[in-house]
């Protein structure tokens, strides 16, 4: 049996090699499990190894591994809080010996005194995320980690080799640019992009709603039943819905200002079209809308 | 030159006859007398102008009235909440003068900080209104400022009508500006920041957005440094009304650096664009409120950055004139990458010196759409900060929104430079409005727009009269031919092979036949008839409340109408002494400000998070957490918000939880937003949640004595009606605060904050008093008692006489 200052000496320069100690039983033991201690100890229960297939672990793994670099390279880093790791697959006897059942859990052993009830993590109230972790320690150590992301790159470098990409691109085709002044092309690239804002892409992005529906006889429900929210399909609908109604317009305008002398027939069934379109498809946009506003009296056509 | 635009050219013709046709069937009432105006049709300008005006008025007209339904309901009163602040620094102004307006120290607000408002308003709203009140009072017409504060909104969704009106017809026609124009007088998205008695920047900014950019593009057209200075002074005028001038000095410069990237450089574009820069810089500066912002923060410098380049690409041009090909390819290279990268290079350094200040939080939450959730509570706090929805898209703004891509797409198919402003404008706006349901106002003059411009292009190909054009082979054709001339400019285009190609088709009409014709017709006007009246509806139901004074409707239809918020700011005016602090959140500080006349400690200018926050910790601790915060800040009474009487929704409980956070964001250590959930995790006001909550200020606030008042027949005791639970902490007594007023419907409760003196008091017993109390009825005789008869027994309220024992 270490002495209390061994161990905290042996802590503190593994964290300084690395953030995240690894343990196994016997490591565990001595360092979690044996008093008197002064620091507290946060550990993950996980199962990395790519056999077991646990997609959220490696997630978690992440975030916790951002707190613990955060902490490691603050200001406020300190021999009162430690960073673990204990895998499965390395020390199974460790997840029997705590009755951990499932993976990933996060665990804080408490400087003094026996774990509490909040001392295990609930990912479910907290959430994943660095942050909460970070939150969630400052609750049960008061050590406020001030969570440092290293920079996500890959959205930048996406970008550089698109603008790389198309750059390219351009300087291929140096002698040929035509196609860049092809205002249909632009007409449909600024349409999309509307139709995709109008449509409420941006809250789906930001609140990130179900794709769809179920309710308990297990049905499917493709529009949200108030206006206070909307599912992703249903957003779907509604550019469907928006495209039919600016076709149908546009073959109706081109239509009777097409002055060409095809055949009037043609004509005359190109504007029925479109009226149709227009009128259908405005119509149910309406009954649509109807059904999520409750209480609105108006409607075209359909119900 | 070569022609850009053949449609515009052909436009008006069609216009004129259709307008024409209308004139002449409202007029005389039949094709019959059809040749009788011929004369008029030689000259139809007078025509055109009389149906324009007449378009124009019933537009304002229309919106005006449209936007009266809540001083028609109610009465002519101030909405909401930031309303009231403008009230009444445009009282402020109107009573002591302009300049004392802007030197203005409101020792009333944000006590003990104080607020100066001279420099922290955009002060366009009260000068405008107090303009106004002066303008009628020369005229010894006497009319109070809360009028014309009512009425300012409606009057100028008219003047946003006719701007939007020109500034159509400048990029397409004179009918699609008439189509614009009315829809954007009644459209719901525009309608609810200005119904009558909402007296609010949006209301006149509007018009200022739309006539900048009306002054824009025609000097974008014109080239003349005339318009460009008027597009510059109009800008000033934005600039003091609302910060959304940001808008108009991005998009302008990113009109301009397309304009560059498609190779539509032109003189025209170079006298518009550094005019009304550098104009528009000097003047912008002139507002206290912005000050040397154009020239010190991010948002402003992408307008810099265009004017370098612009400038570059200029003296480039120039330069072209003097050197050989192969030189100036060389030059053009080298000079326009070194320029732009010393431009990026100046900004960045510059950035981090600290000169130019990094893009202030609500601005950086529009691109990275998280962040204010993550870093900013109290902007992520407001509701008008949220994403939108289909839903409020089509509630605003209905048909247009489904066809309104058509527009872009003519726009796009006929570009010209002055179009390419308005397909920016609108993929910058609907991008700005998905994000935040606020910013729905800038989207929705450009969707009148473009709307205006699809239905015109649809009308004017569906109500050509065939008819009308085979008739006019002999009797129309001179007509047409002078018309003609009059608007392609005496010929001076040849006419381009799409053109002839109309031109010959025109004489056998479009070829769809009458029938054909007469339904598309009228299935648009139903739609557009629809449209119509979904807007009056959602006038109607959404946006004519003012929210201080709110009706219920029993199921029999009788009217209630609840009073409470101006009965306790009326109480406080009448009862409080005059320096006395009033705590509240924040929604409210402007209210009290306004119709209580007394001082609060935060309000709806959410400048200072930390007081904000102090104020929150205060309502979400207990009371002898809260009562050295209360001192330390000197409040006299504390105002809470409370709906579960009446079951009214926007309460303070349902905000509470905001509080919580805010106070988090300081102090994450002493509040902590799980302690106020239940086990669960759930927000309840039931005996399952936790003690922290259930003993917190805000929640003895809201509940005292609660329990004791019945709110409905067989309701259980402590039932609160709006969360229809029955409440966790009944019967509790506050220390350190006593009830002080409580109104009709609980909605409003306010509590006087007990001074530390009252506390000092030892009781003493009765008989180490030095003052011994006397008795002071004395025995035997008594002079002007009540009359007492005999061997009658006395009467006591609220107890039996007793019966004599047998």
């Amino acid at each position: 049996m270490k002495s209390l200052g061994e161990r905290v000496q042996q802590l503190t320069e593994n964290a300084m090699k690395k953030s995240i100690t690894r343990m196994n039983k016997e490591k565990f033991m001595l360092y979690a499990k044996s008093v008197p201690r002064n620091y507290s100890l946060v550990v993950m229960f996980t199962a990395l190894s790519s056999k077991r297939q646990c997609a959220i672990c490696r997630q978690a793994f992440d975030e916790f591994q951002i707190v613990a670099n955060s902490f490691r390279y603050s200001q406020s880093f300190s021999n009162k809080l430690f960073f673990g790791l204990v895998d499965f697959d390395e020390a199974s006897d460790v997840f029997q010996y705590m009755k951990v059942n499932a993976a990933p859990q996060i665990m804080h052993f408490p400087g003094k005194g026996k774990q509490k009830k909040g001392d295990v993590m609930d990912f479910g109230m907290y959430g994943l995320s660095a942050e909460a972790v970070a939150k969630w320690i400052l609750e049960r150590t008061e050590i406020q980690i001030r969570v440092f992301r290293p920079p996500n790159y890959s959205g930048s470098i996406a970008i550089l080799i698109l603008f790389v990409l198309v750059a390219g691109l351009l300087y291929l085709r140096r002698n040929n640019l035509d196609f860049l002044a092809n205002k249909t092309m632009w007409g449909l690239a600024c349409l999309g992009f509307m139709f995709a804002m109008i449509s409420g892409q941006m809250w789906n992005h930001i609140r990130s709603p179900p794709f769809i529906h179920r309710n308990h006889q297990g049905n499917f429900g493709y529009i949200y039943g108030s206006s206070q929210g909307q599912l992703v399909l249903e957003t779907y609908i509604v550019i469907g819905i928006y495209a039919a109604i600016v076709f149908g317009m546009i073959l109706m305008i081109e239509s009777g200002s097409n002055t060409s002398k095809t055949d009037v027939g043609k004509k005359k069934l190109q504007a029925v079209i479109g009226l149709a379109l227009m009128a259908f498809f405005f119509s149910l946009l309406l009954s649509i809308f109807r059904s999520k506003s409750g209480g609105y009296p108006y409607s075209f056509l359909l119900k | 030159m070569r022609n850009k635009n053949p449609r515009k050219a052909l436009n008006p013709r069609v216009k004129v006859v259709v307008y024409a046709k209308m004139a002449s069937s409202t007029v005389s009432g039949g094709p019959g007398s059809y040749l009788n105006i011929k004369s008029v049709l030689f000259n139809p300008t007078g025509w055109r102008s009389l149906i324009t005006f007449t378009v124009l008025a019933l537009a304002w007209l229309a919106g005006f009235s449209s936007r009266l339904f809540s001083v028609i309901r109610f009465e002519s009163i101030i909405h909401e909440f930031d309303p009231w602040f403008n009230y009444r620094s445009t009282a402020y102004m109107v009573k002591h003068g302009f300049y004392n307006f802007l030197n203005w120290f409101d020792d009333r607000a944000w006590y003990p900080l104080g607020r100066i408002v001279g420099g922290t308003v955009y002060p366009g709203l009260m000068i405008t209104s107090g303009a106004i009140h002066h303008i009628l009072h020369l005229l010894n017409i006497p009319i109070h400022i809360q009028e014309i504060c009512v009425f300012l909104a409606p009057i100028f969704s008219g003047m946003t009508a006719i701007a939007t009106y020109l500034l159509t017809k400048e990029l397409w026609s004179n009918g699609a500006g008439l189509f614009a124009a009315s829809f954007i007088a009644i459209v719901p998205g525009y309608i609810s920041r200005s119904v009558a008695g909402s007296y609010d920047n949006e209301g006149i900014a509007i018009f200022a957005l739309m006539f900048t950019y009306y002054l824009w593009v025609k000097s974008v057209k014109t080239g003349t440094t005339f318009w460009a200075a008027m597009a510059a002074f109009s800008y000033m005028y934005m600039v003091s009304a609302w910060g959304g001038y940001v808008f108009i000095i991005n998009l302008v410069p990113l009109h301009v650096f397309v304009l560059l990237l498609m190779g539509r450089f032109s003189l025209r574009i170079y006298t518009a664009y550094t005019v009304f820069y550098i104009v528009g810089l000097i003047m912008s500066m002139q507002i206290p409120f912005v000050g040397f912002q154009p020239v010190r923060t991010s948002e402003h410098m992408a307008a810099a950055g265009v004017f370098v380049l612009l400038n570059v690409v200029g003296g480039l041009r120039y330069i072209q004139g003097f050197m050989s090909k192969a030189e100036f390819r060389y030059l053009a290279v080298f000079g326009s990458a070194i320029a732009a990268g010393v431009v990026f290079l100046g900004v960045v350094v510059l950035t981090y010196a600290g000169f130019i200040a990094p893009w202030s939080g609500r601005f950086y939450s529009l691109w990275d759409t998280g962040y204010a959730k993550l870093h900013i509570p109290i902007i992520a706090s407001v509701s008008e900060h949220q994403p939108t929805t289909w839903f409020a898209f089509f509630f605003d703004l209905h048909i247009l929104i489904a066809v309104f891509p058509v527009g872009v797409w003519y726009c796009i198919r006929y570009i010209t430079d002055e179009r390419v402003f308005i397909v920016l404008y609108a993929l910058t706006a609907t991008y700005f409005a998905g994000v935040m349901v606020r910013l729905m106002l800038t989207l929705t003059p450009v969707v009148c727009v473009l709307s205006g411009i699809a239905f015109s292009e649809l009308f004017s190909v569906y109500m050509k009269d065939e008819d009308g054009k085979k008739h006019g082979d002999e009797s129309n054709g001179d007509a047409a031919d002078r018309n003609n001339k009059m608007y392609d400019k005496a010929g001076k285009v040849p006419k381009m092979k799409h053109e002839v190609a109309k031109e010959d088709a025109g004489t056998a009409g479009t070829g769809l036949g009458m029938n054909l014709r007469s339904i598309v017709v009228v299935a648009m006007l139903m739609m557009l008839l629809l449209f119509a009246v979904h807007c009056t509806w959602v006038t109607s139901h959404a946006y004519s409340s003012p929210s201080i004074i709110i009706a219920t409707y029993s199921h029999d239809g009788t009217r209630h109408i609840i009073d409470d918020f101006r009965e306790a700011y009326y109480w406080l005016w009448q009862n409080t002494p005059e320096d006395s602090r009033i705590m509240s959140w924040w929604d409210y500080g402007y209210q009290i400000a306004g119709m209580g006349n007394r001082t609060t400690l935060v309000d709806n200018n959410t400048w200072n998070n930390t007081h904000i926050a102090l104020v929150g910790k205060a309502m979400a601790s207990n009371e002898s957490t809260a009562y050295p915060i209360m001192l330390s800040l000197g409040v006299d009474y504390v105002l809470v918000i409370f709906g579960g009487a009446i079951g009214y929704s926007g309460d303070d409980i349902n905000k509470f939880l905001w509080m919580v956070r805010i106070a988090e964001g300081e102090w994450p250590t002493e509040v902590r937003e799980k302690d106020y959930f239940t086990e669960r995790g759930e927000y309840k006001v039931n005996n399952e949640a936790t003690d922290i909550f259930l003993n917190c200020m805000m929640y003895k606030m809201c509940y005292y004595k609660f329990a004791d008042h019945a709110v409905s027949f067989g309701a259980p005791r402590g039932y609160d009606r709006l969360r229809s639970t029955v409440i966790g902490n009944m019967d509790f007594d506050l220390k350190y605060l006593e009830e002080a007023y409580t109104t009709e419907n609980w909605i409003v409760r306010i509590y006087k904050v007990k001074k530390p003196e009252s506390f000092i008091r030892h009781r003493i017993p009765a008989t180490k008093r030095v003052v011994k109390p006397r008795n002071f009825l004395k025995k035997g005789k008594k002079v002007g008692g009540k009359g007492v008869i005999k061997n009658r027994p006395s009467i006591t309220k609220g107890k039996r006489p007793q019966k004599p024992m047998r």
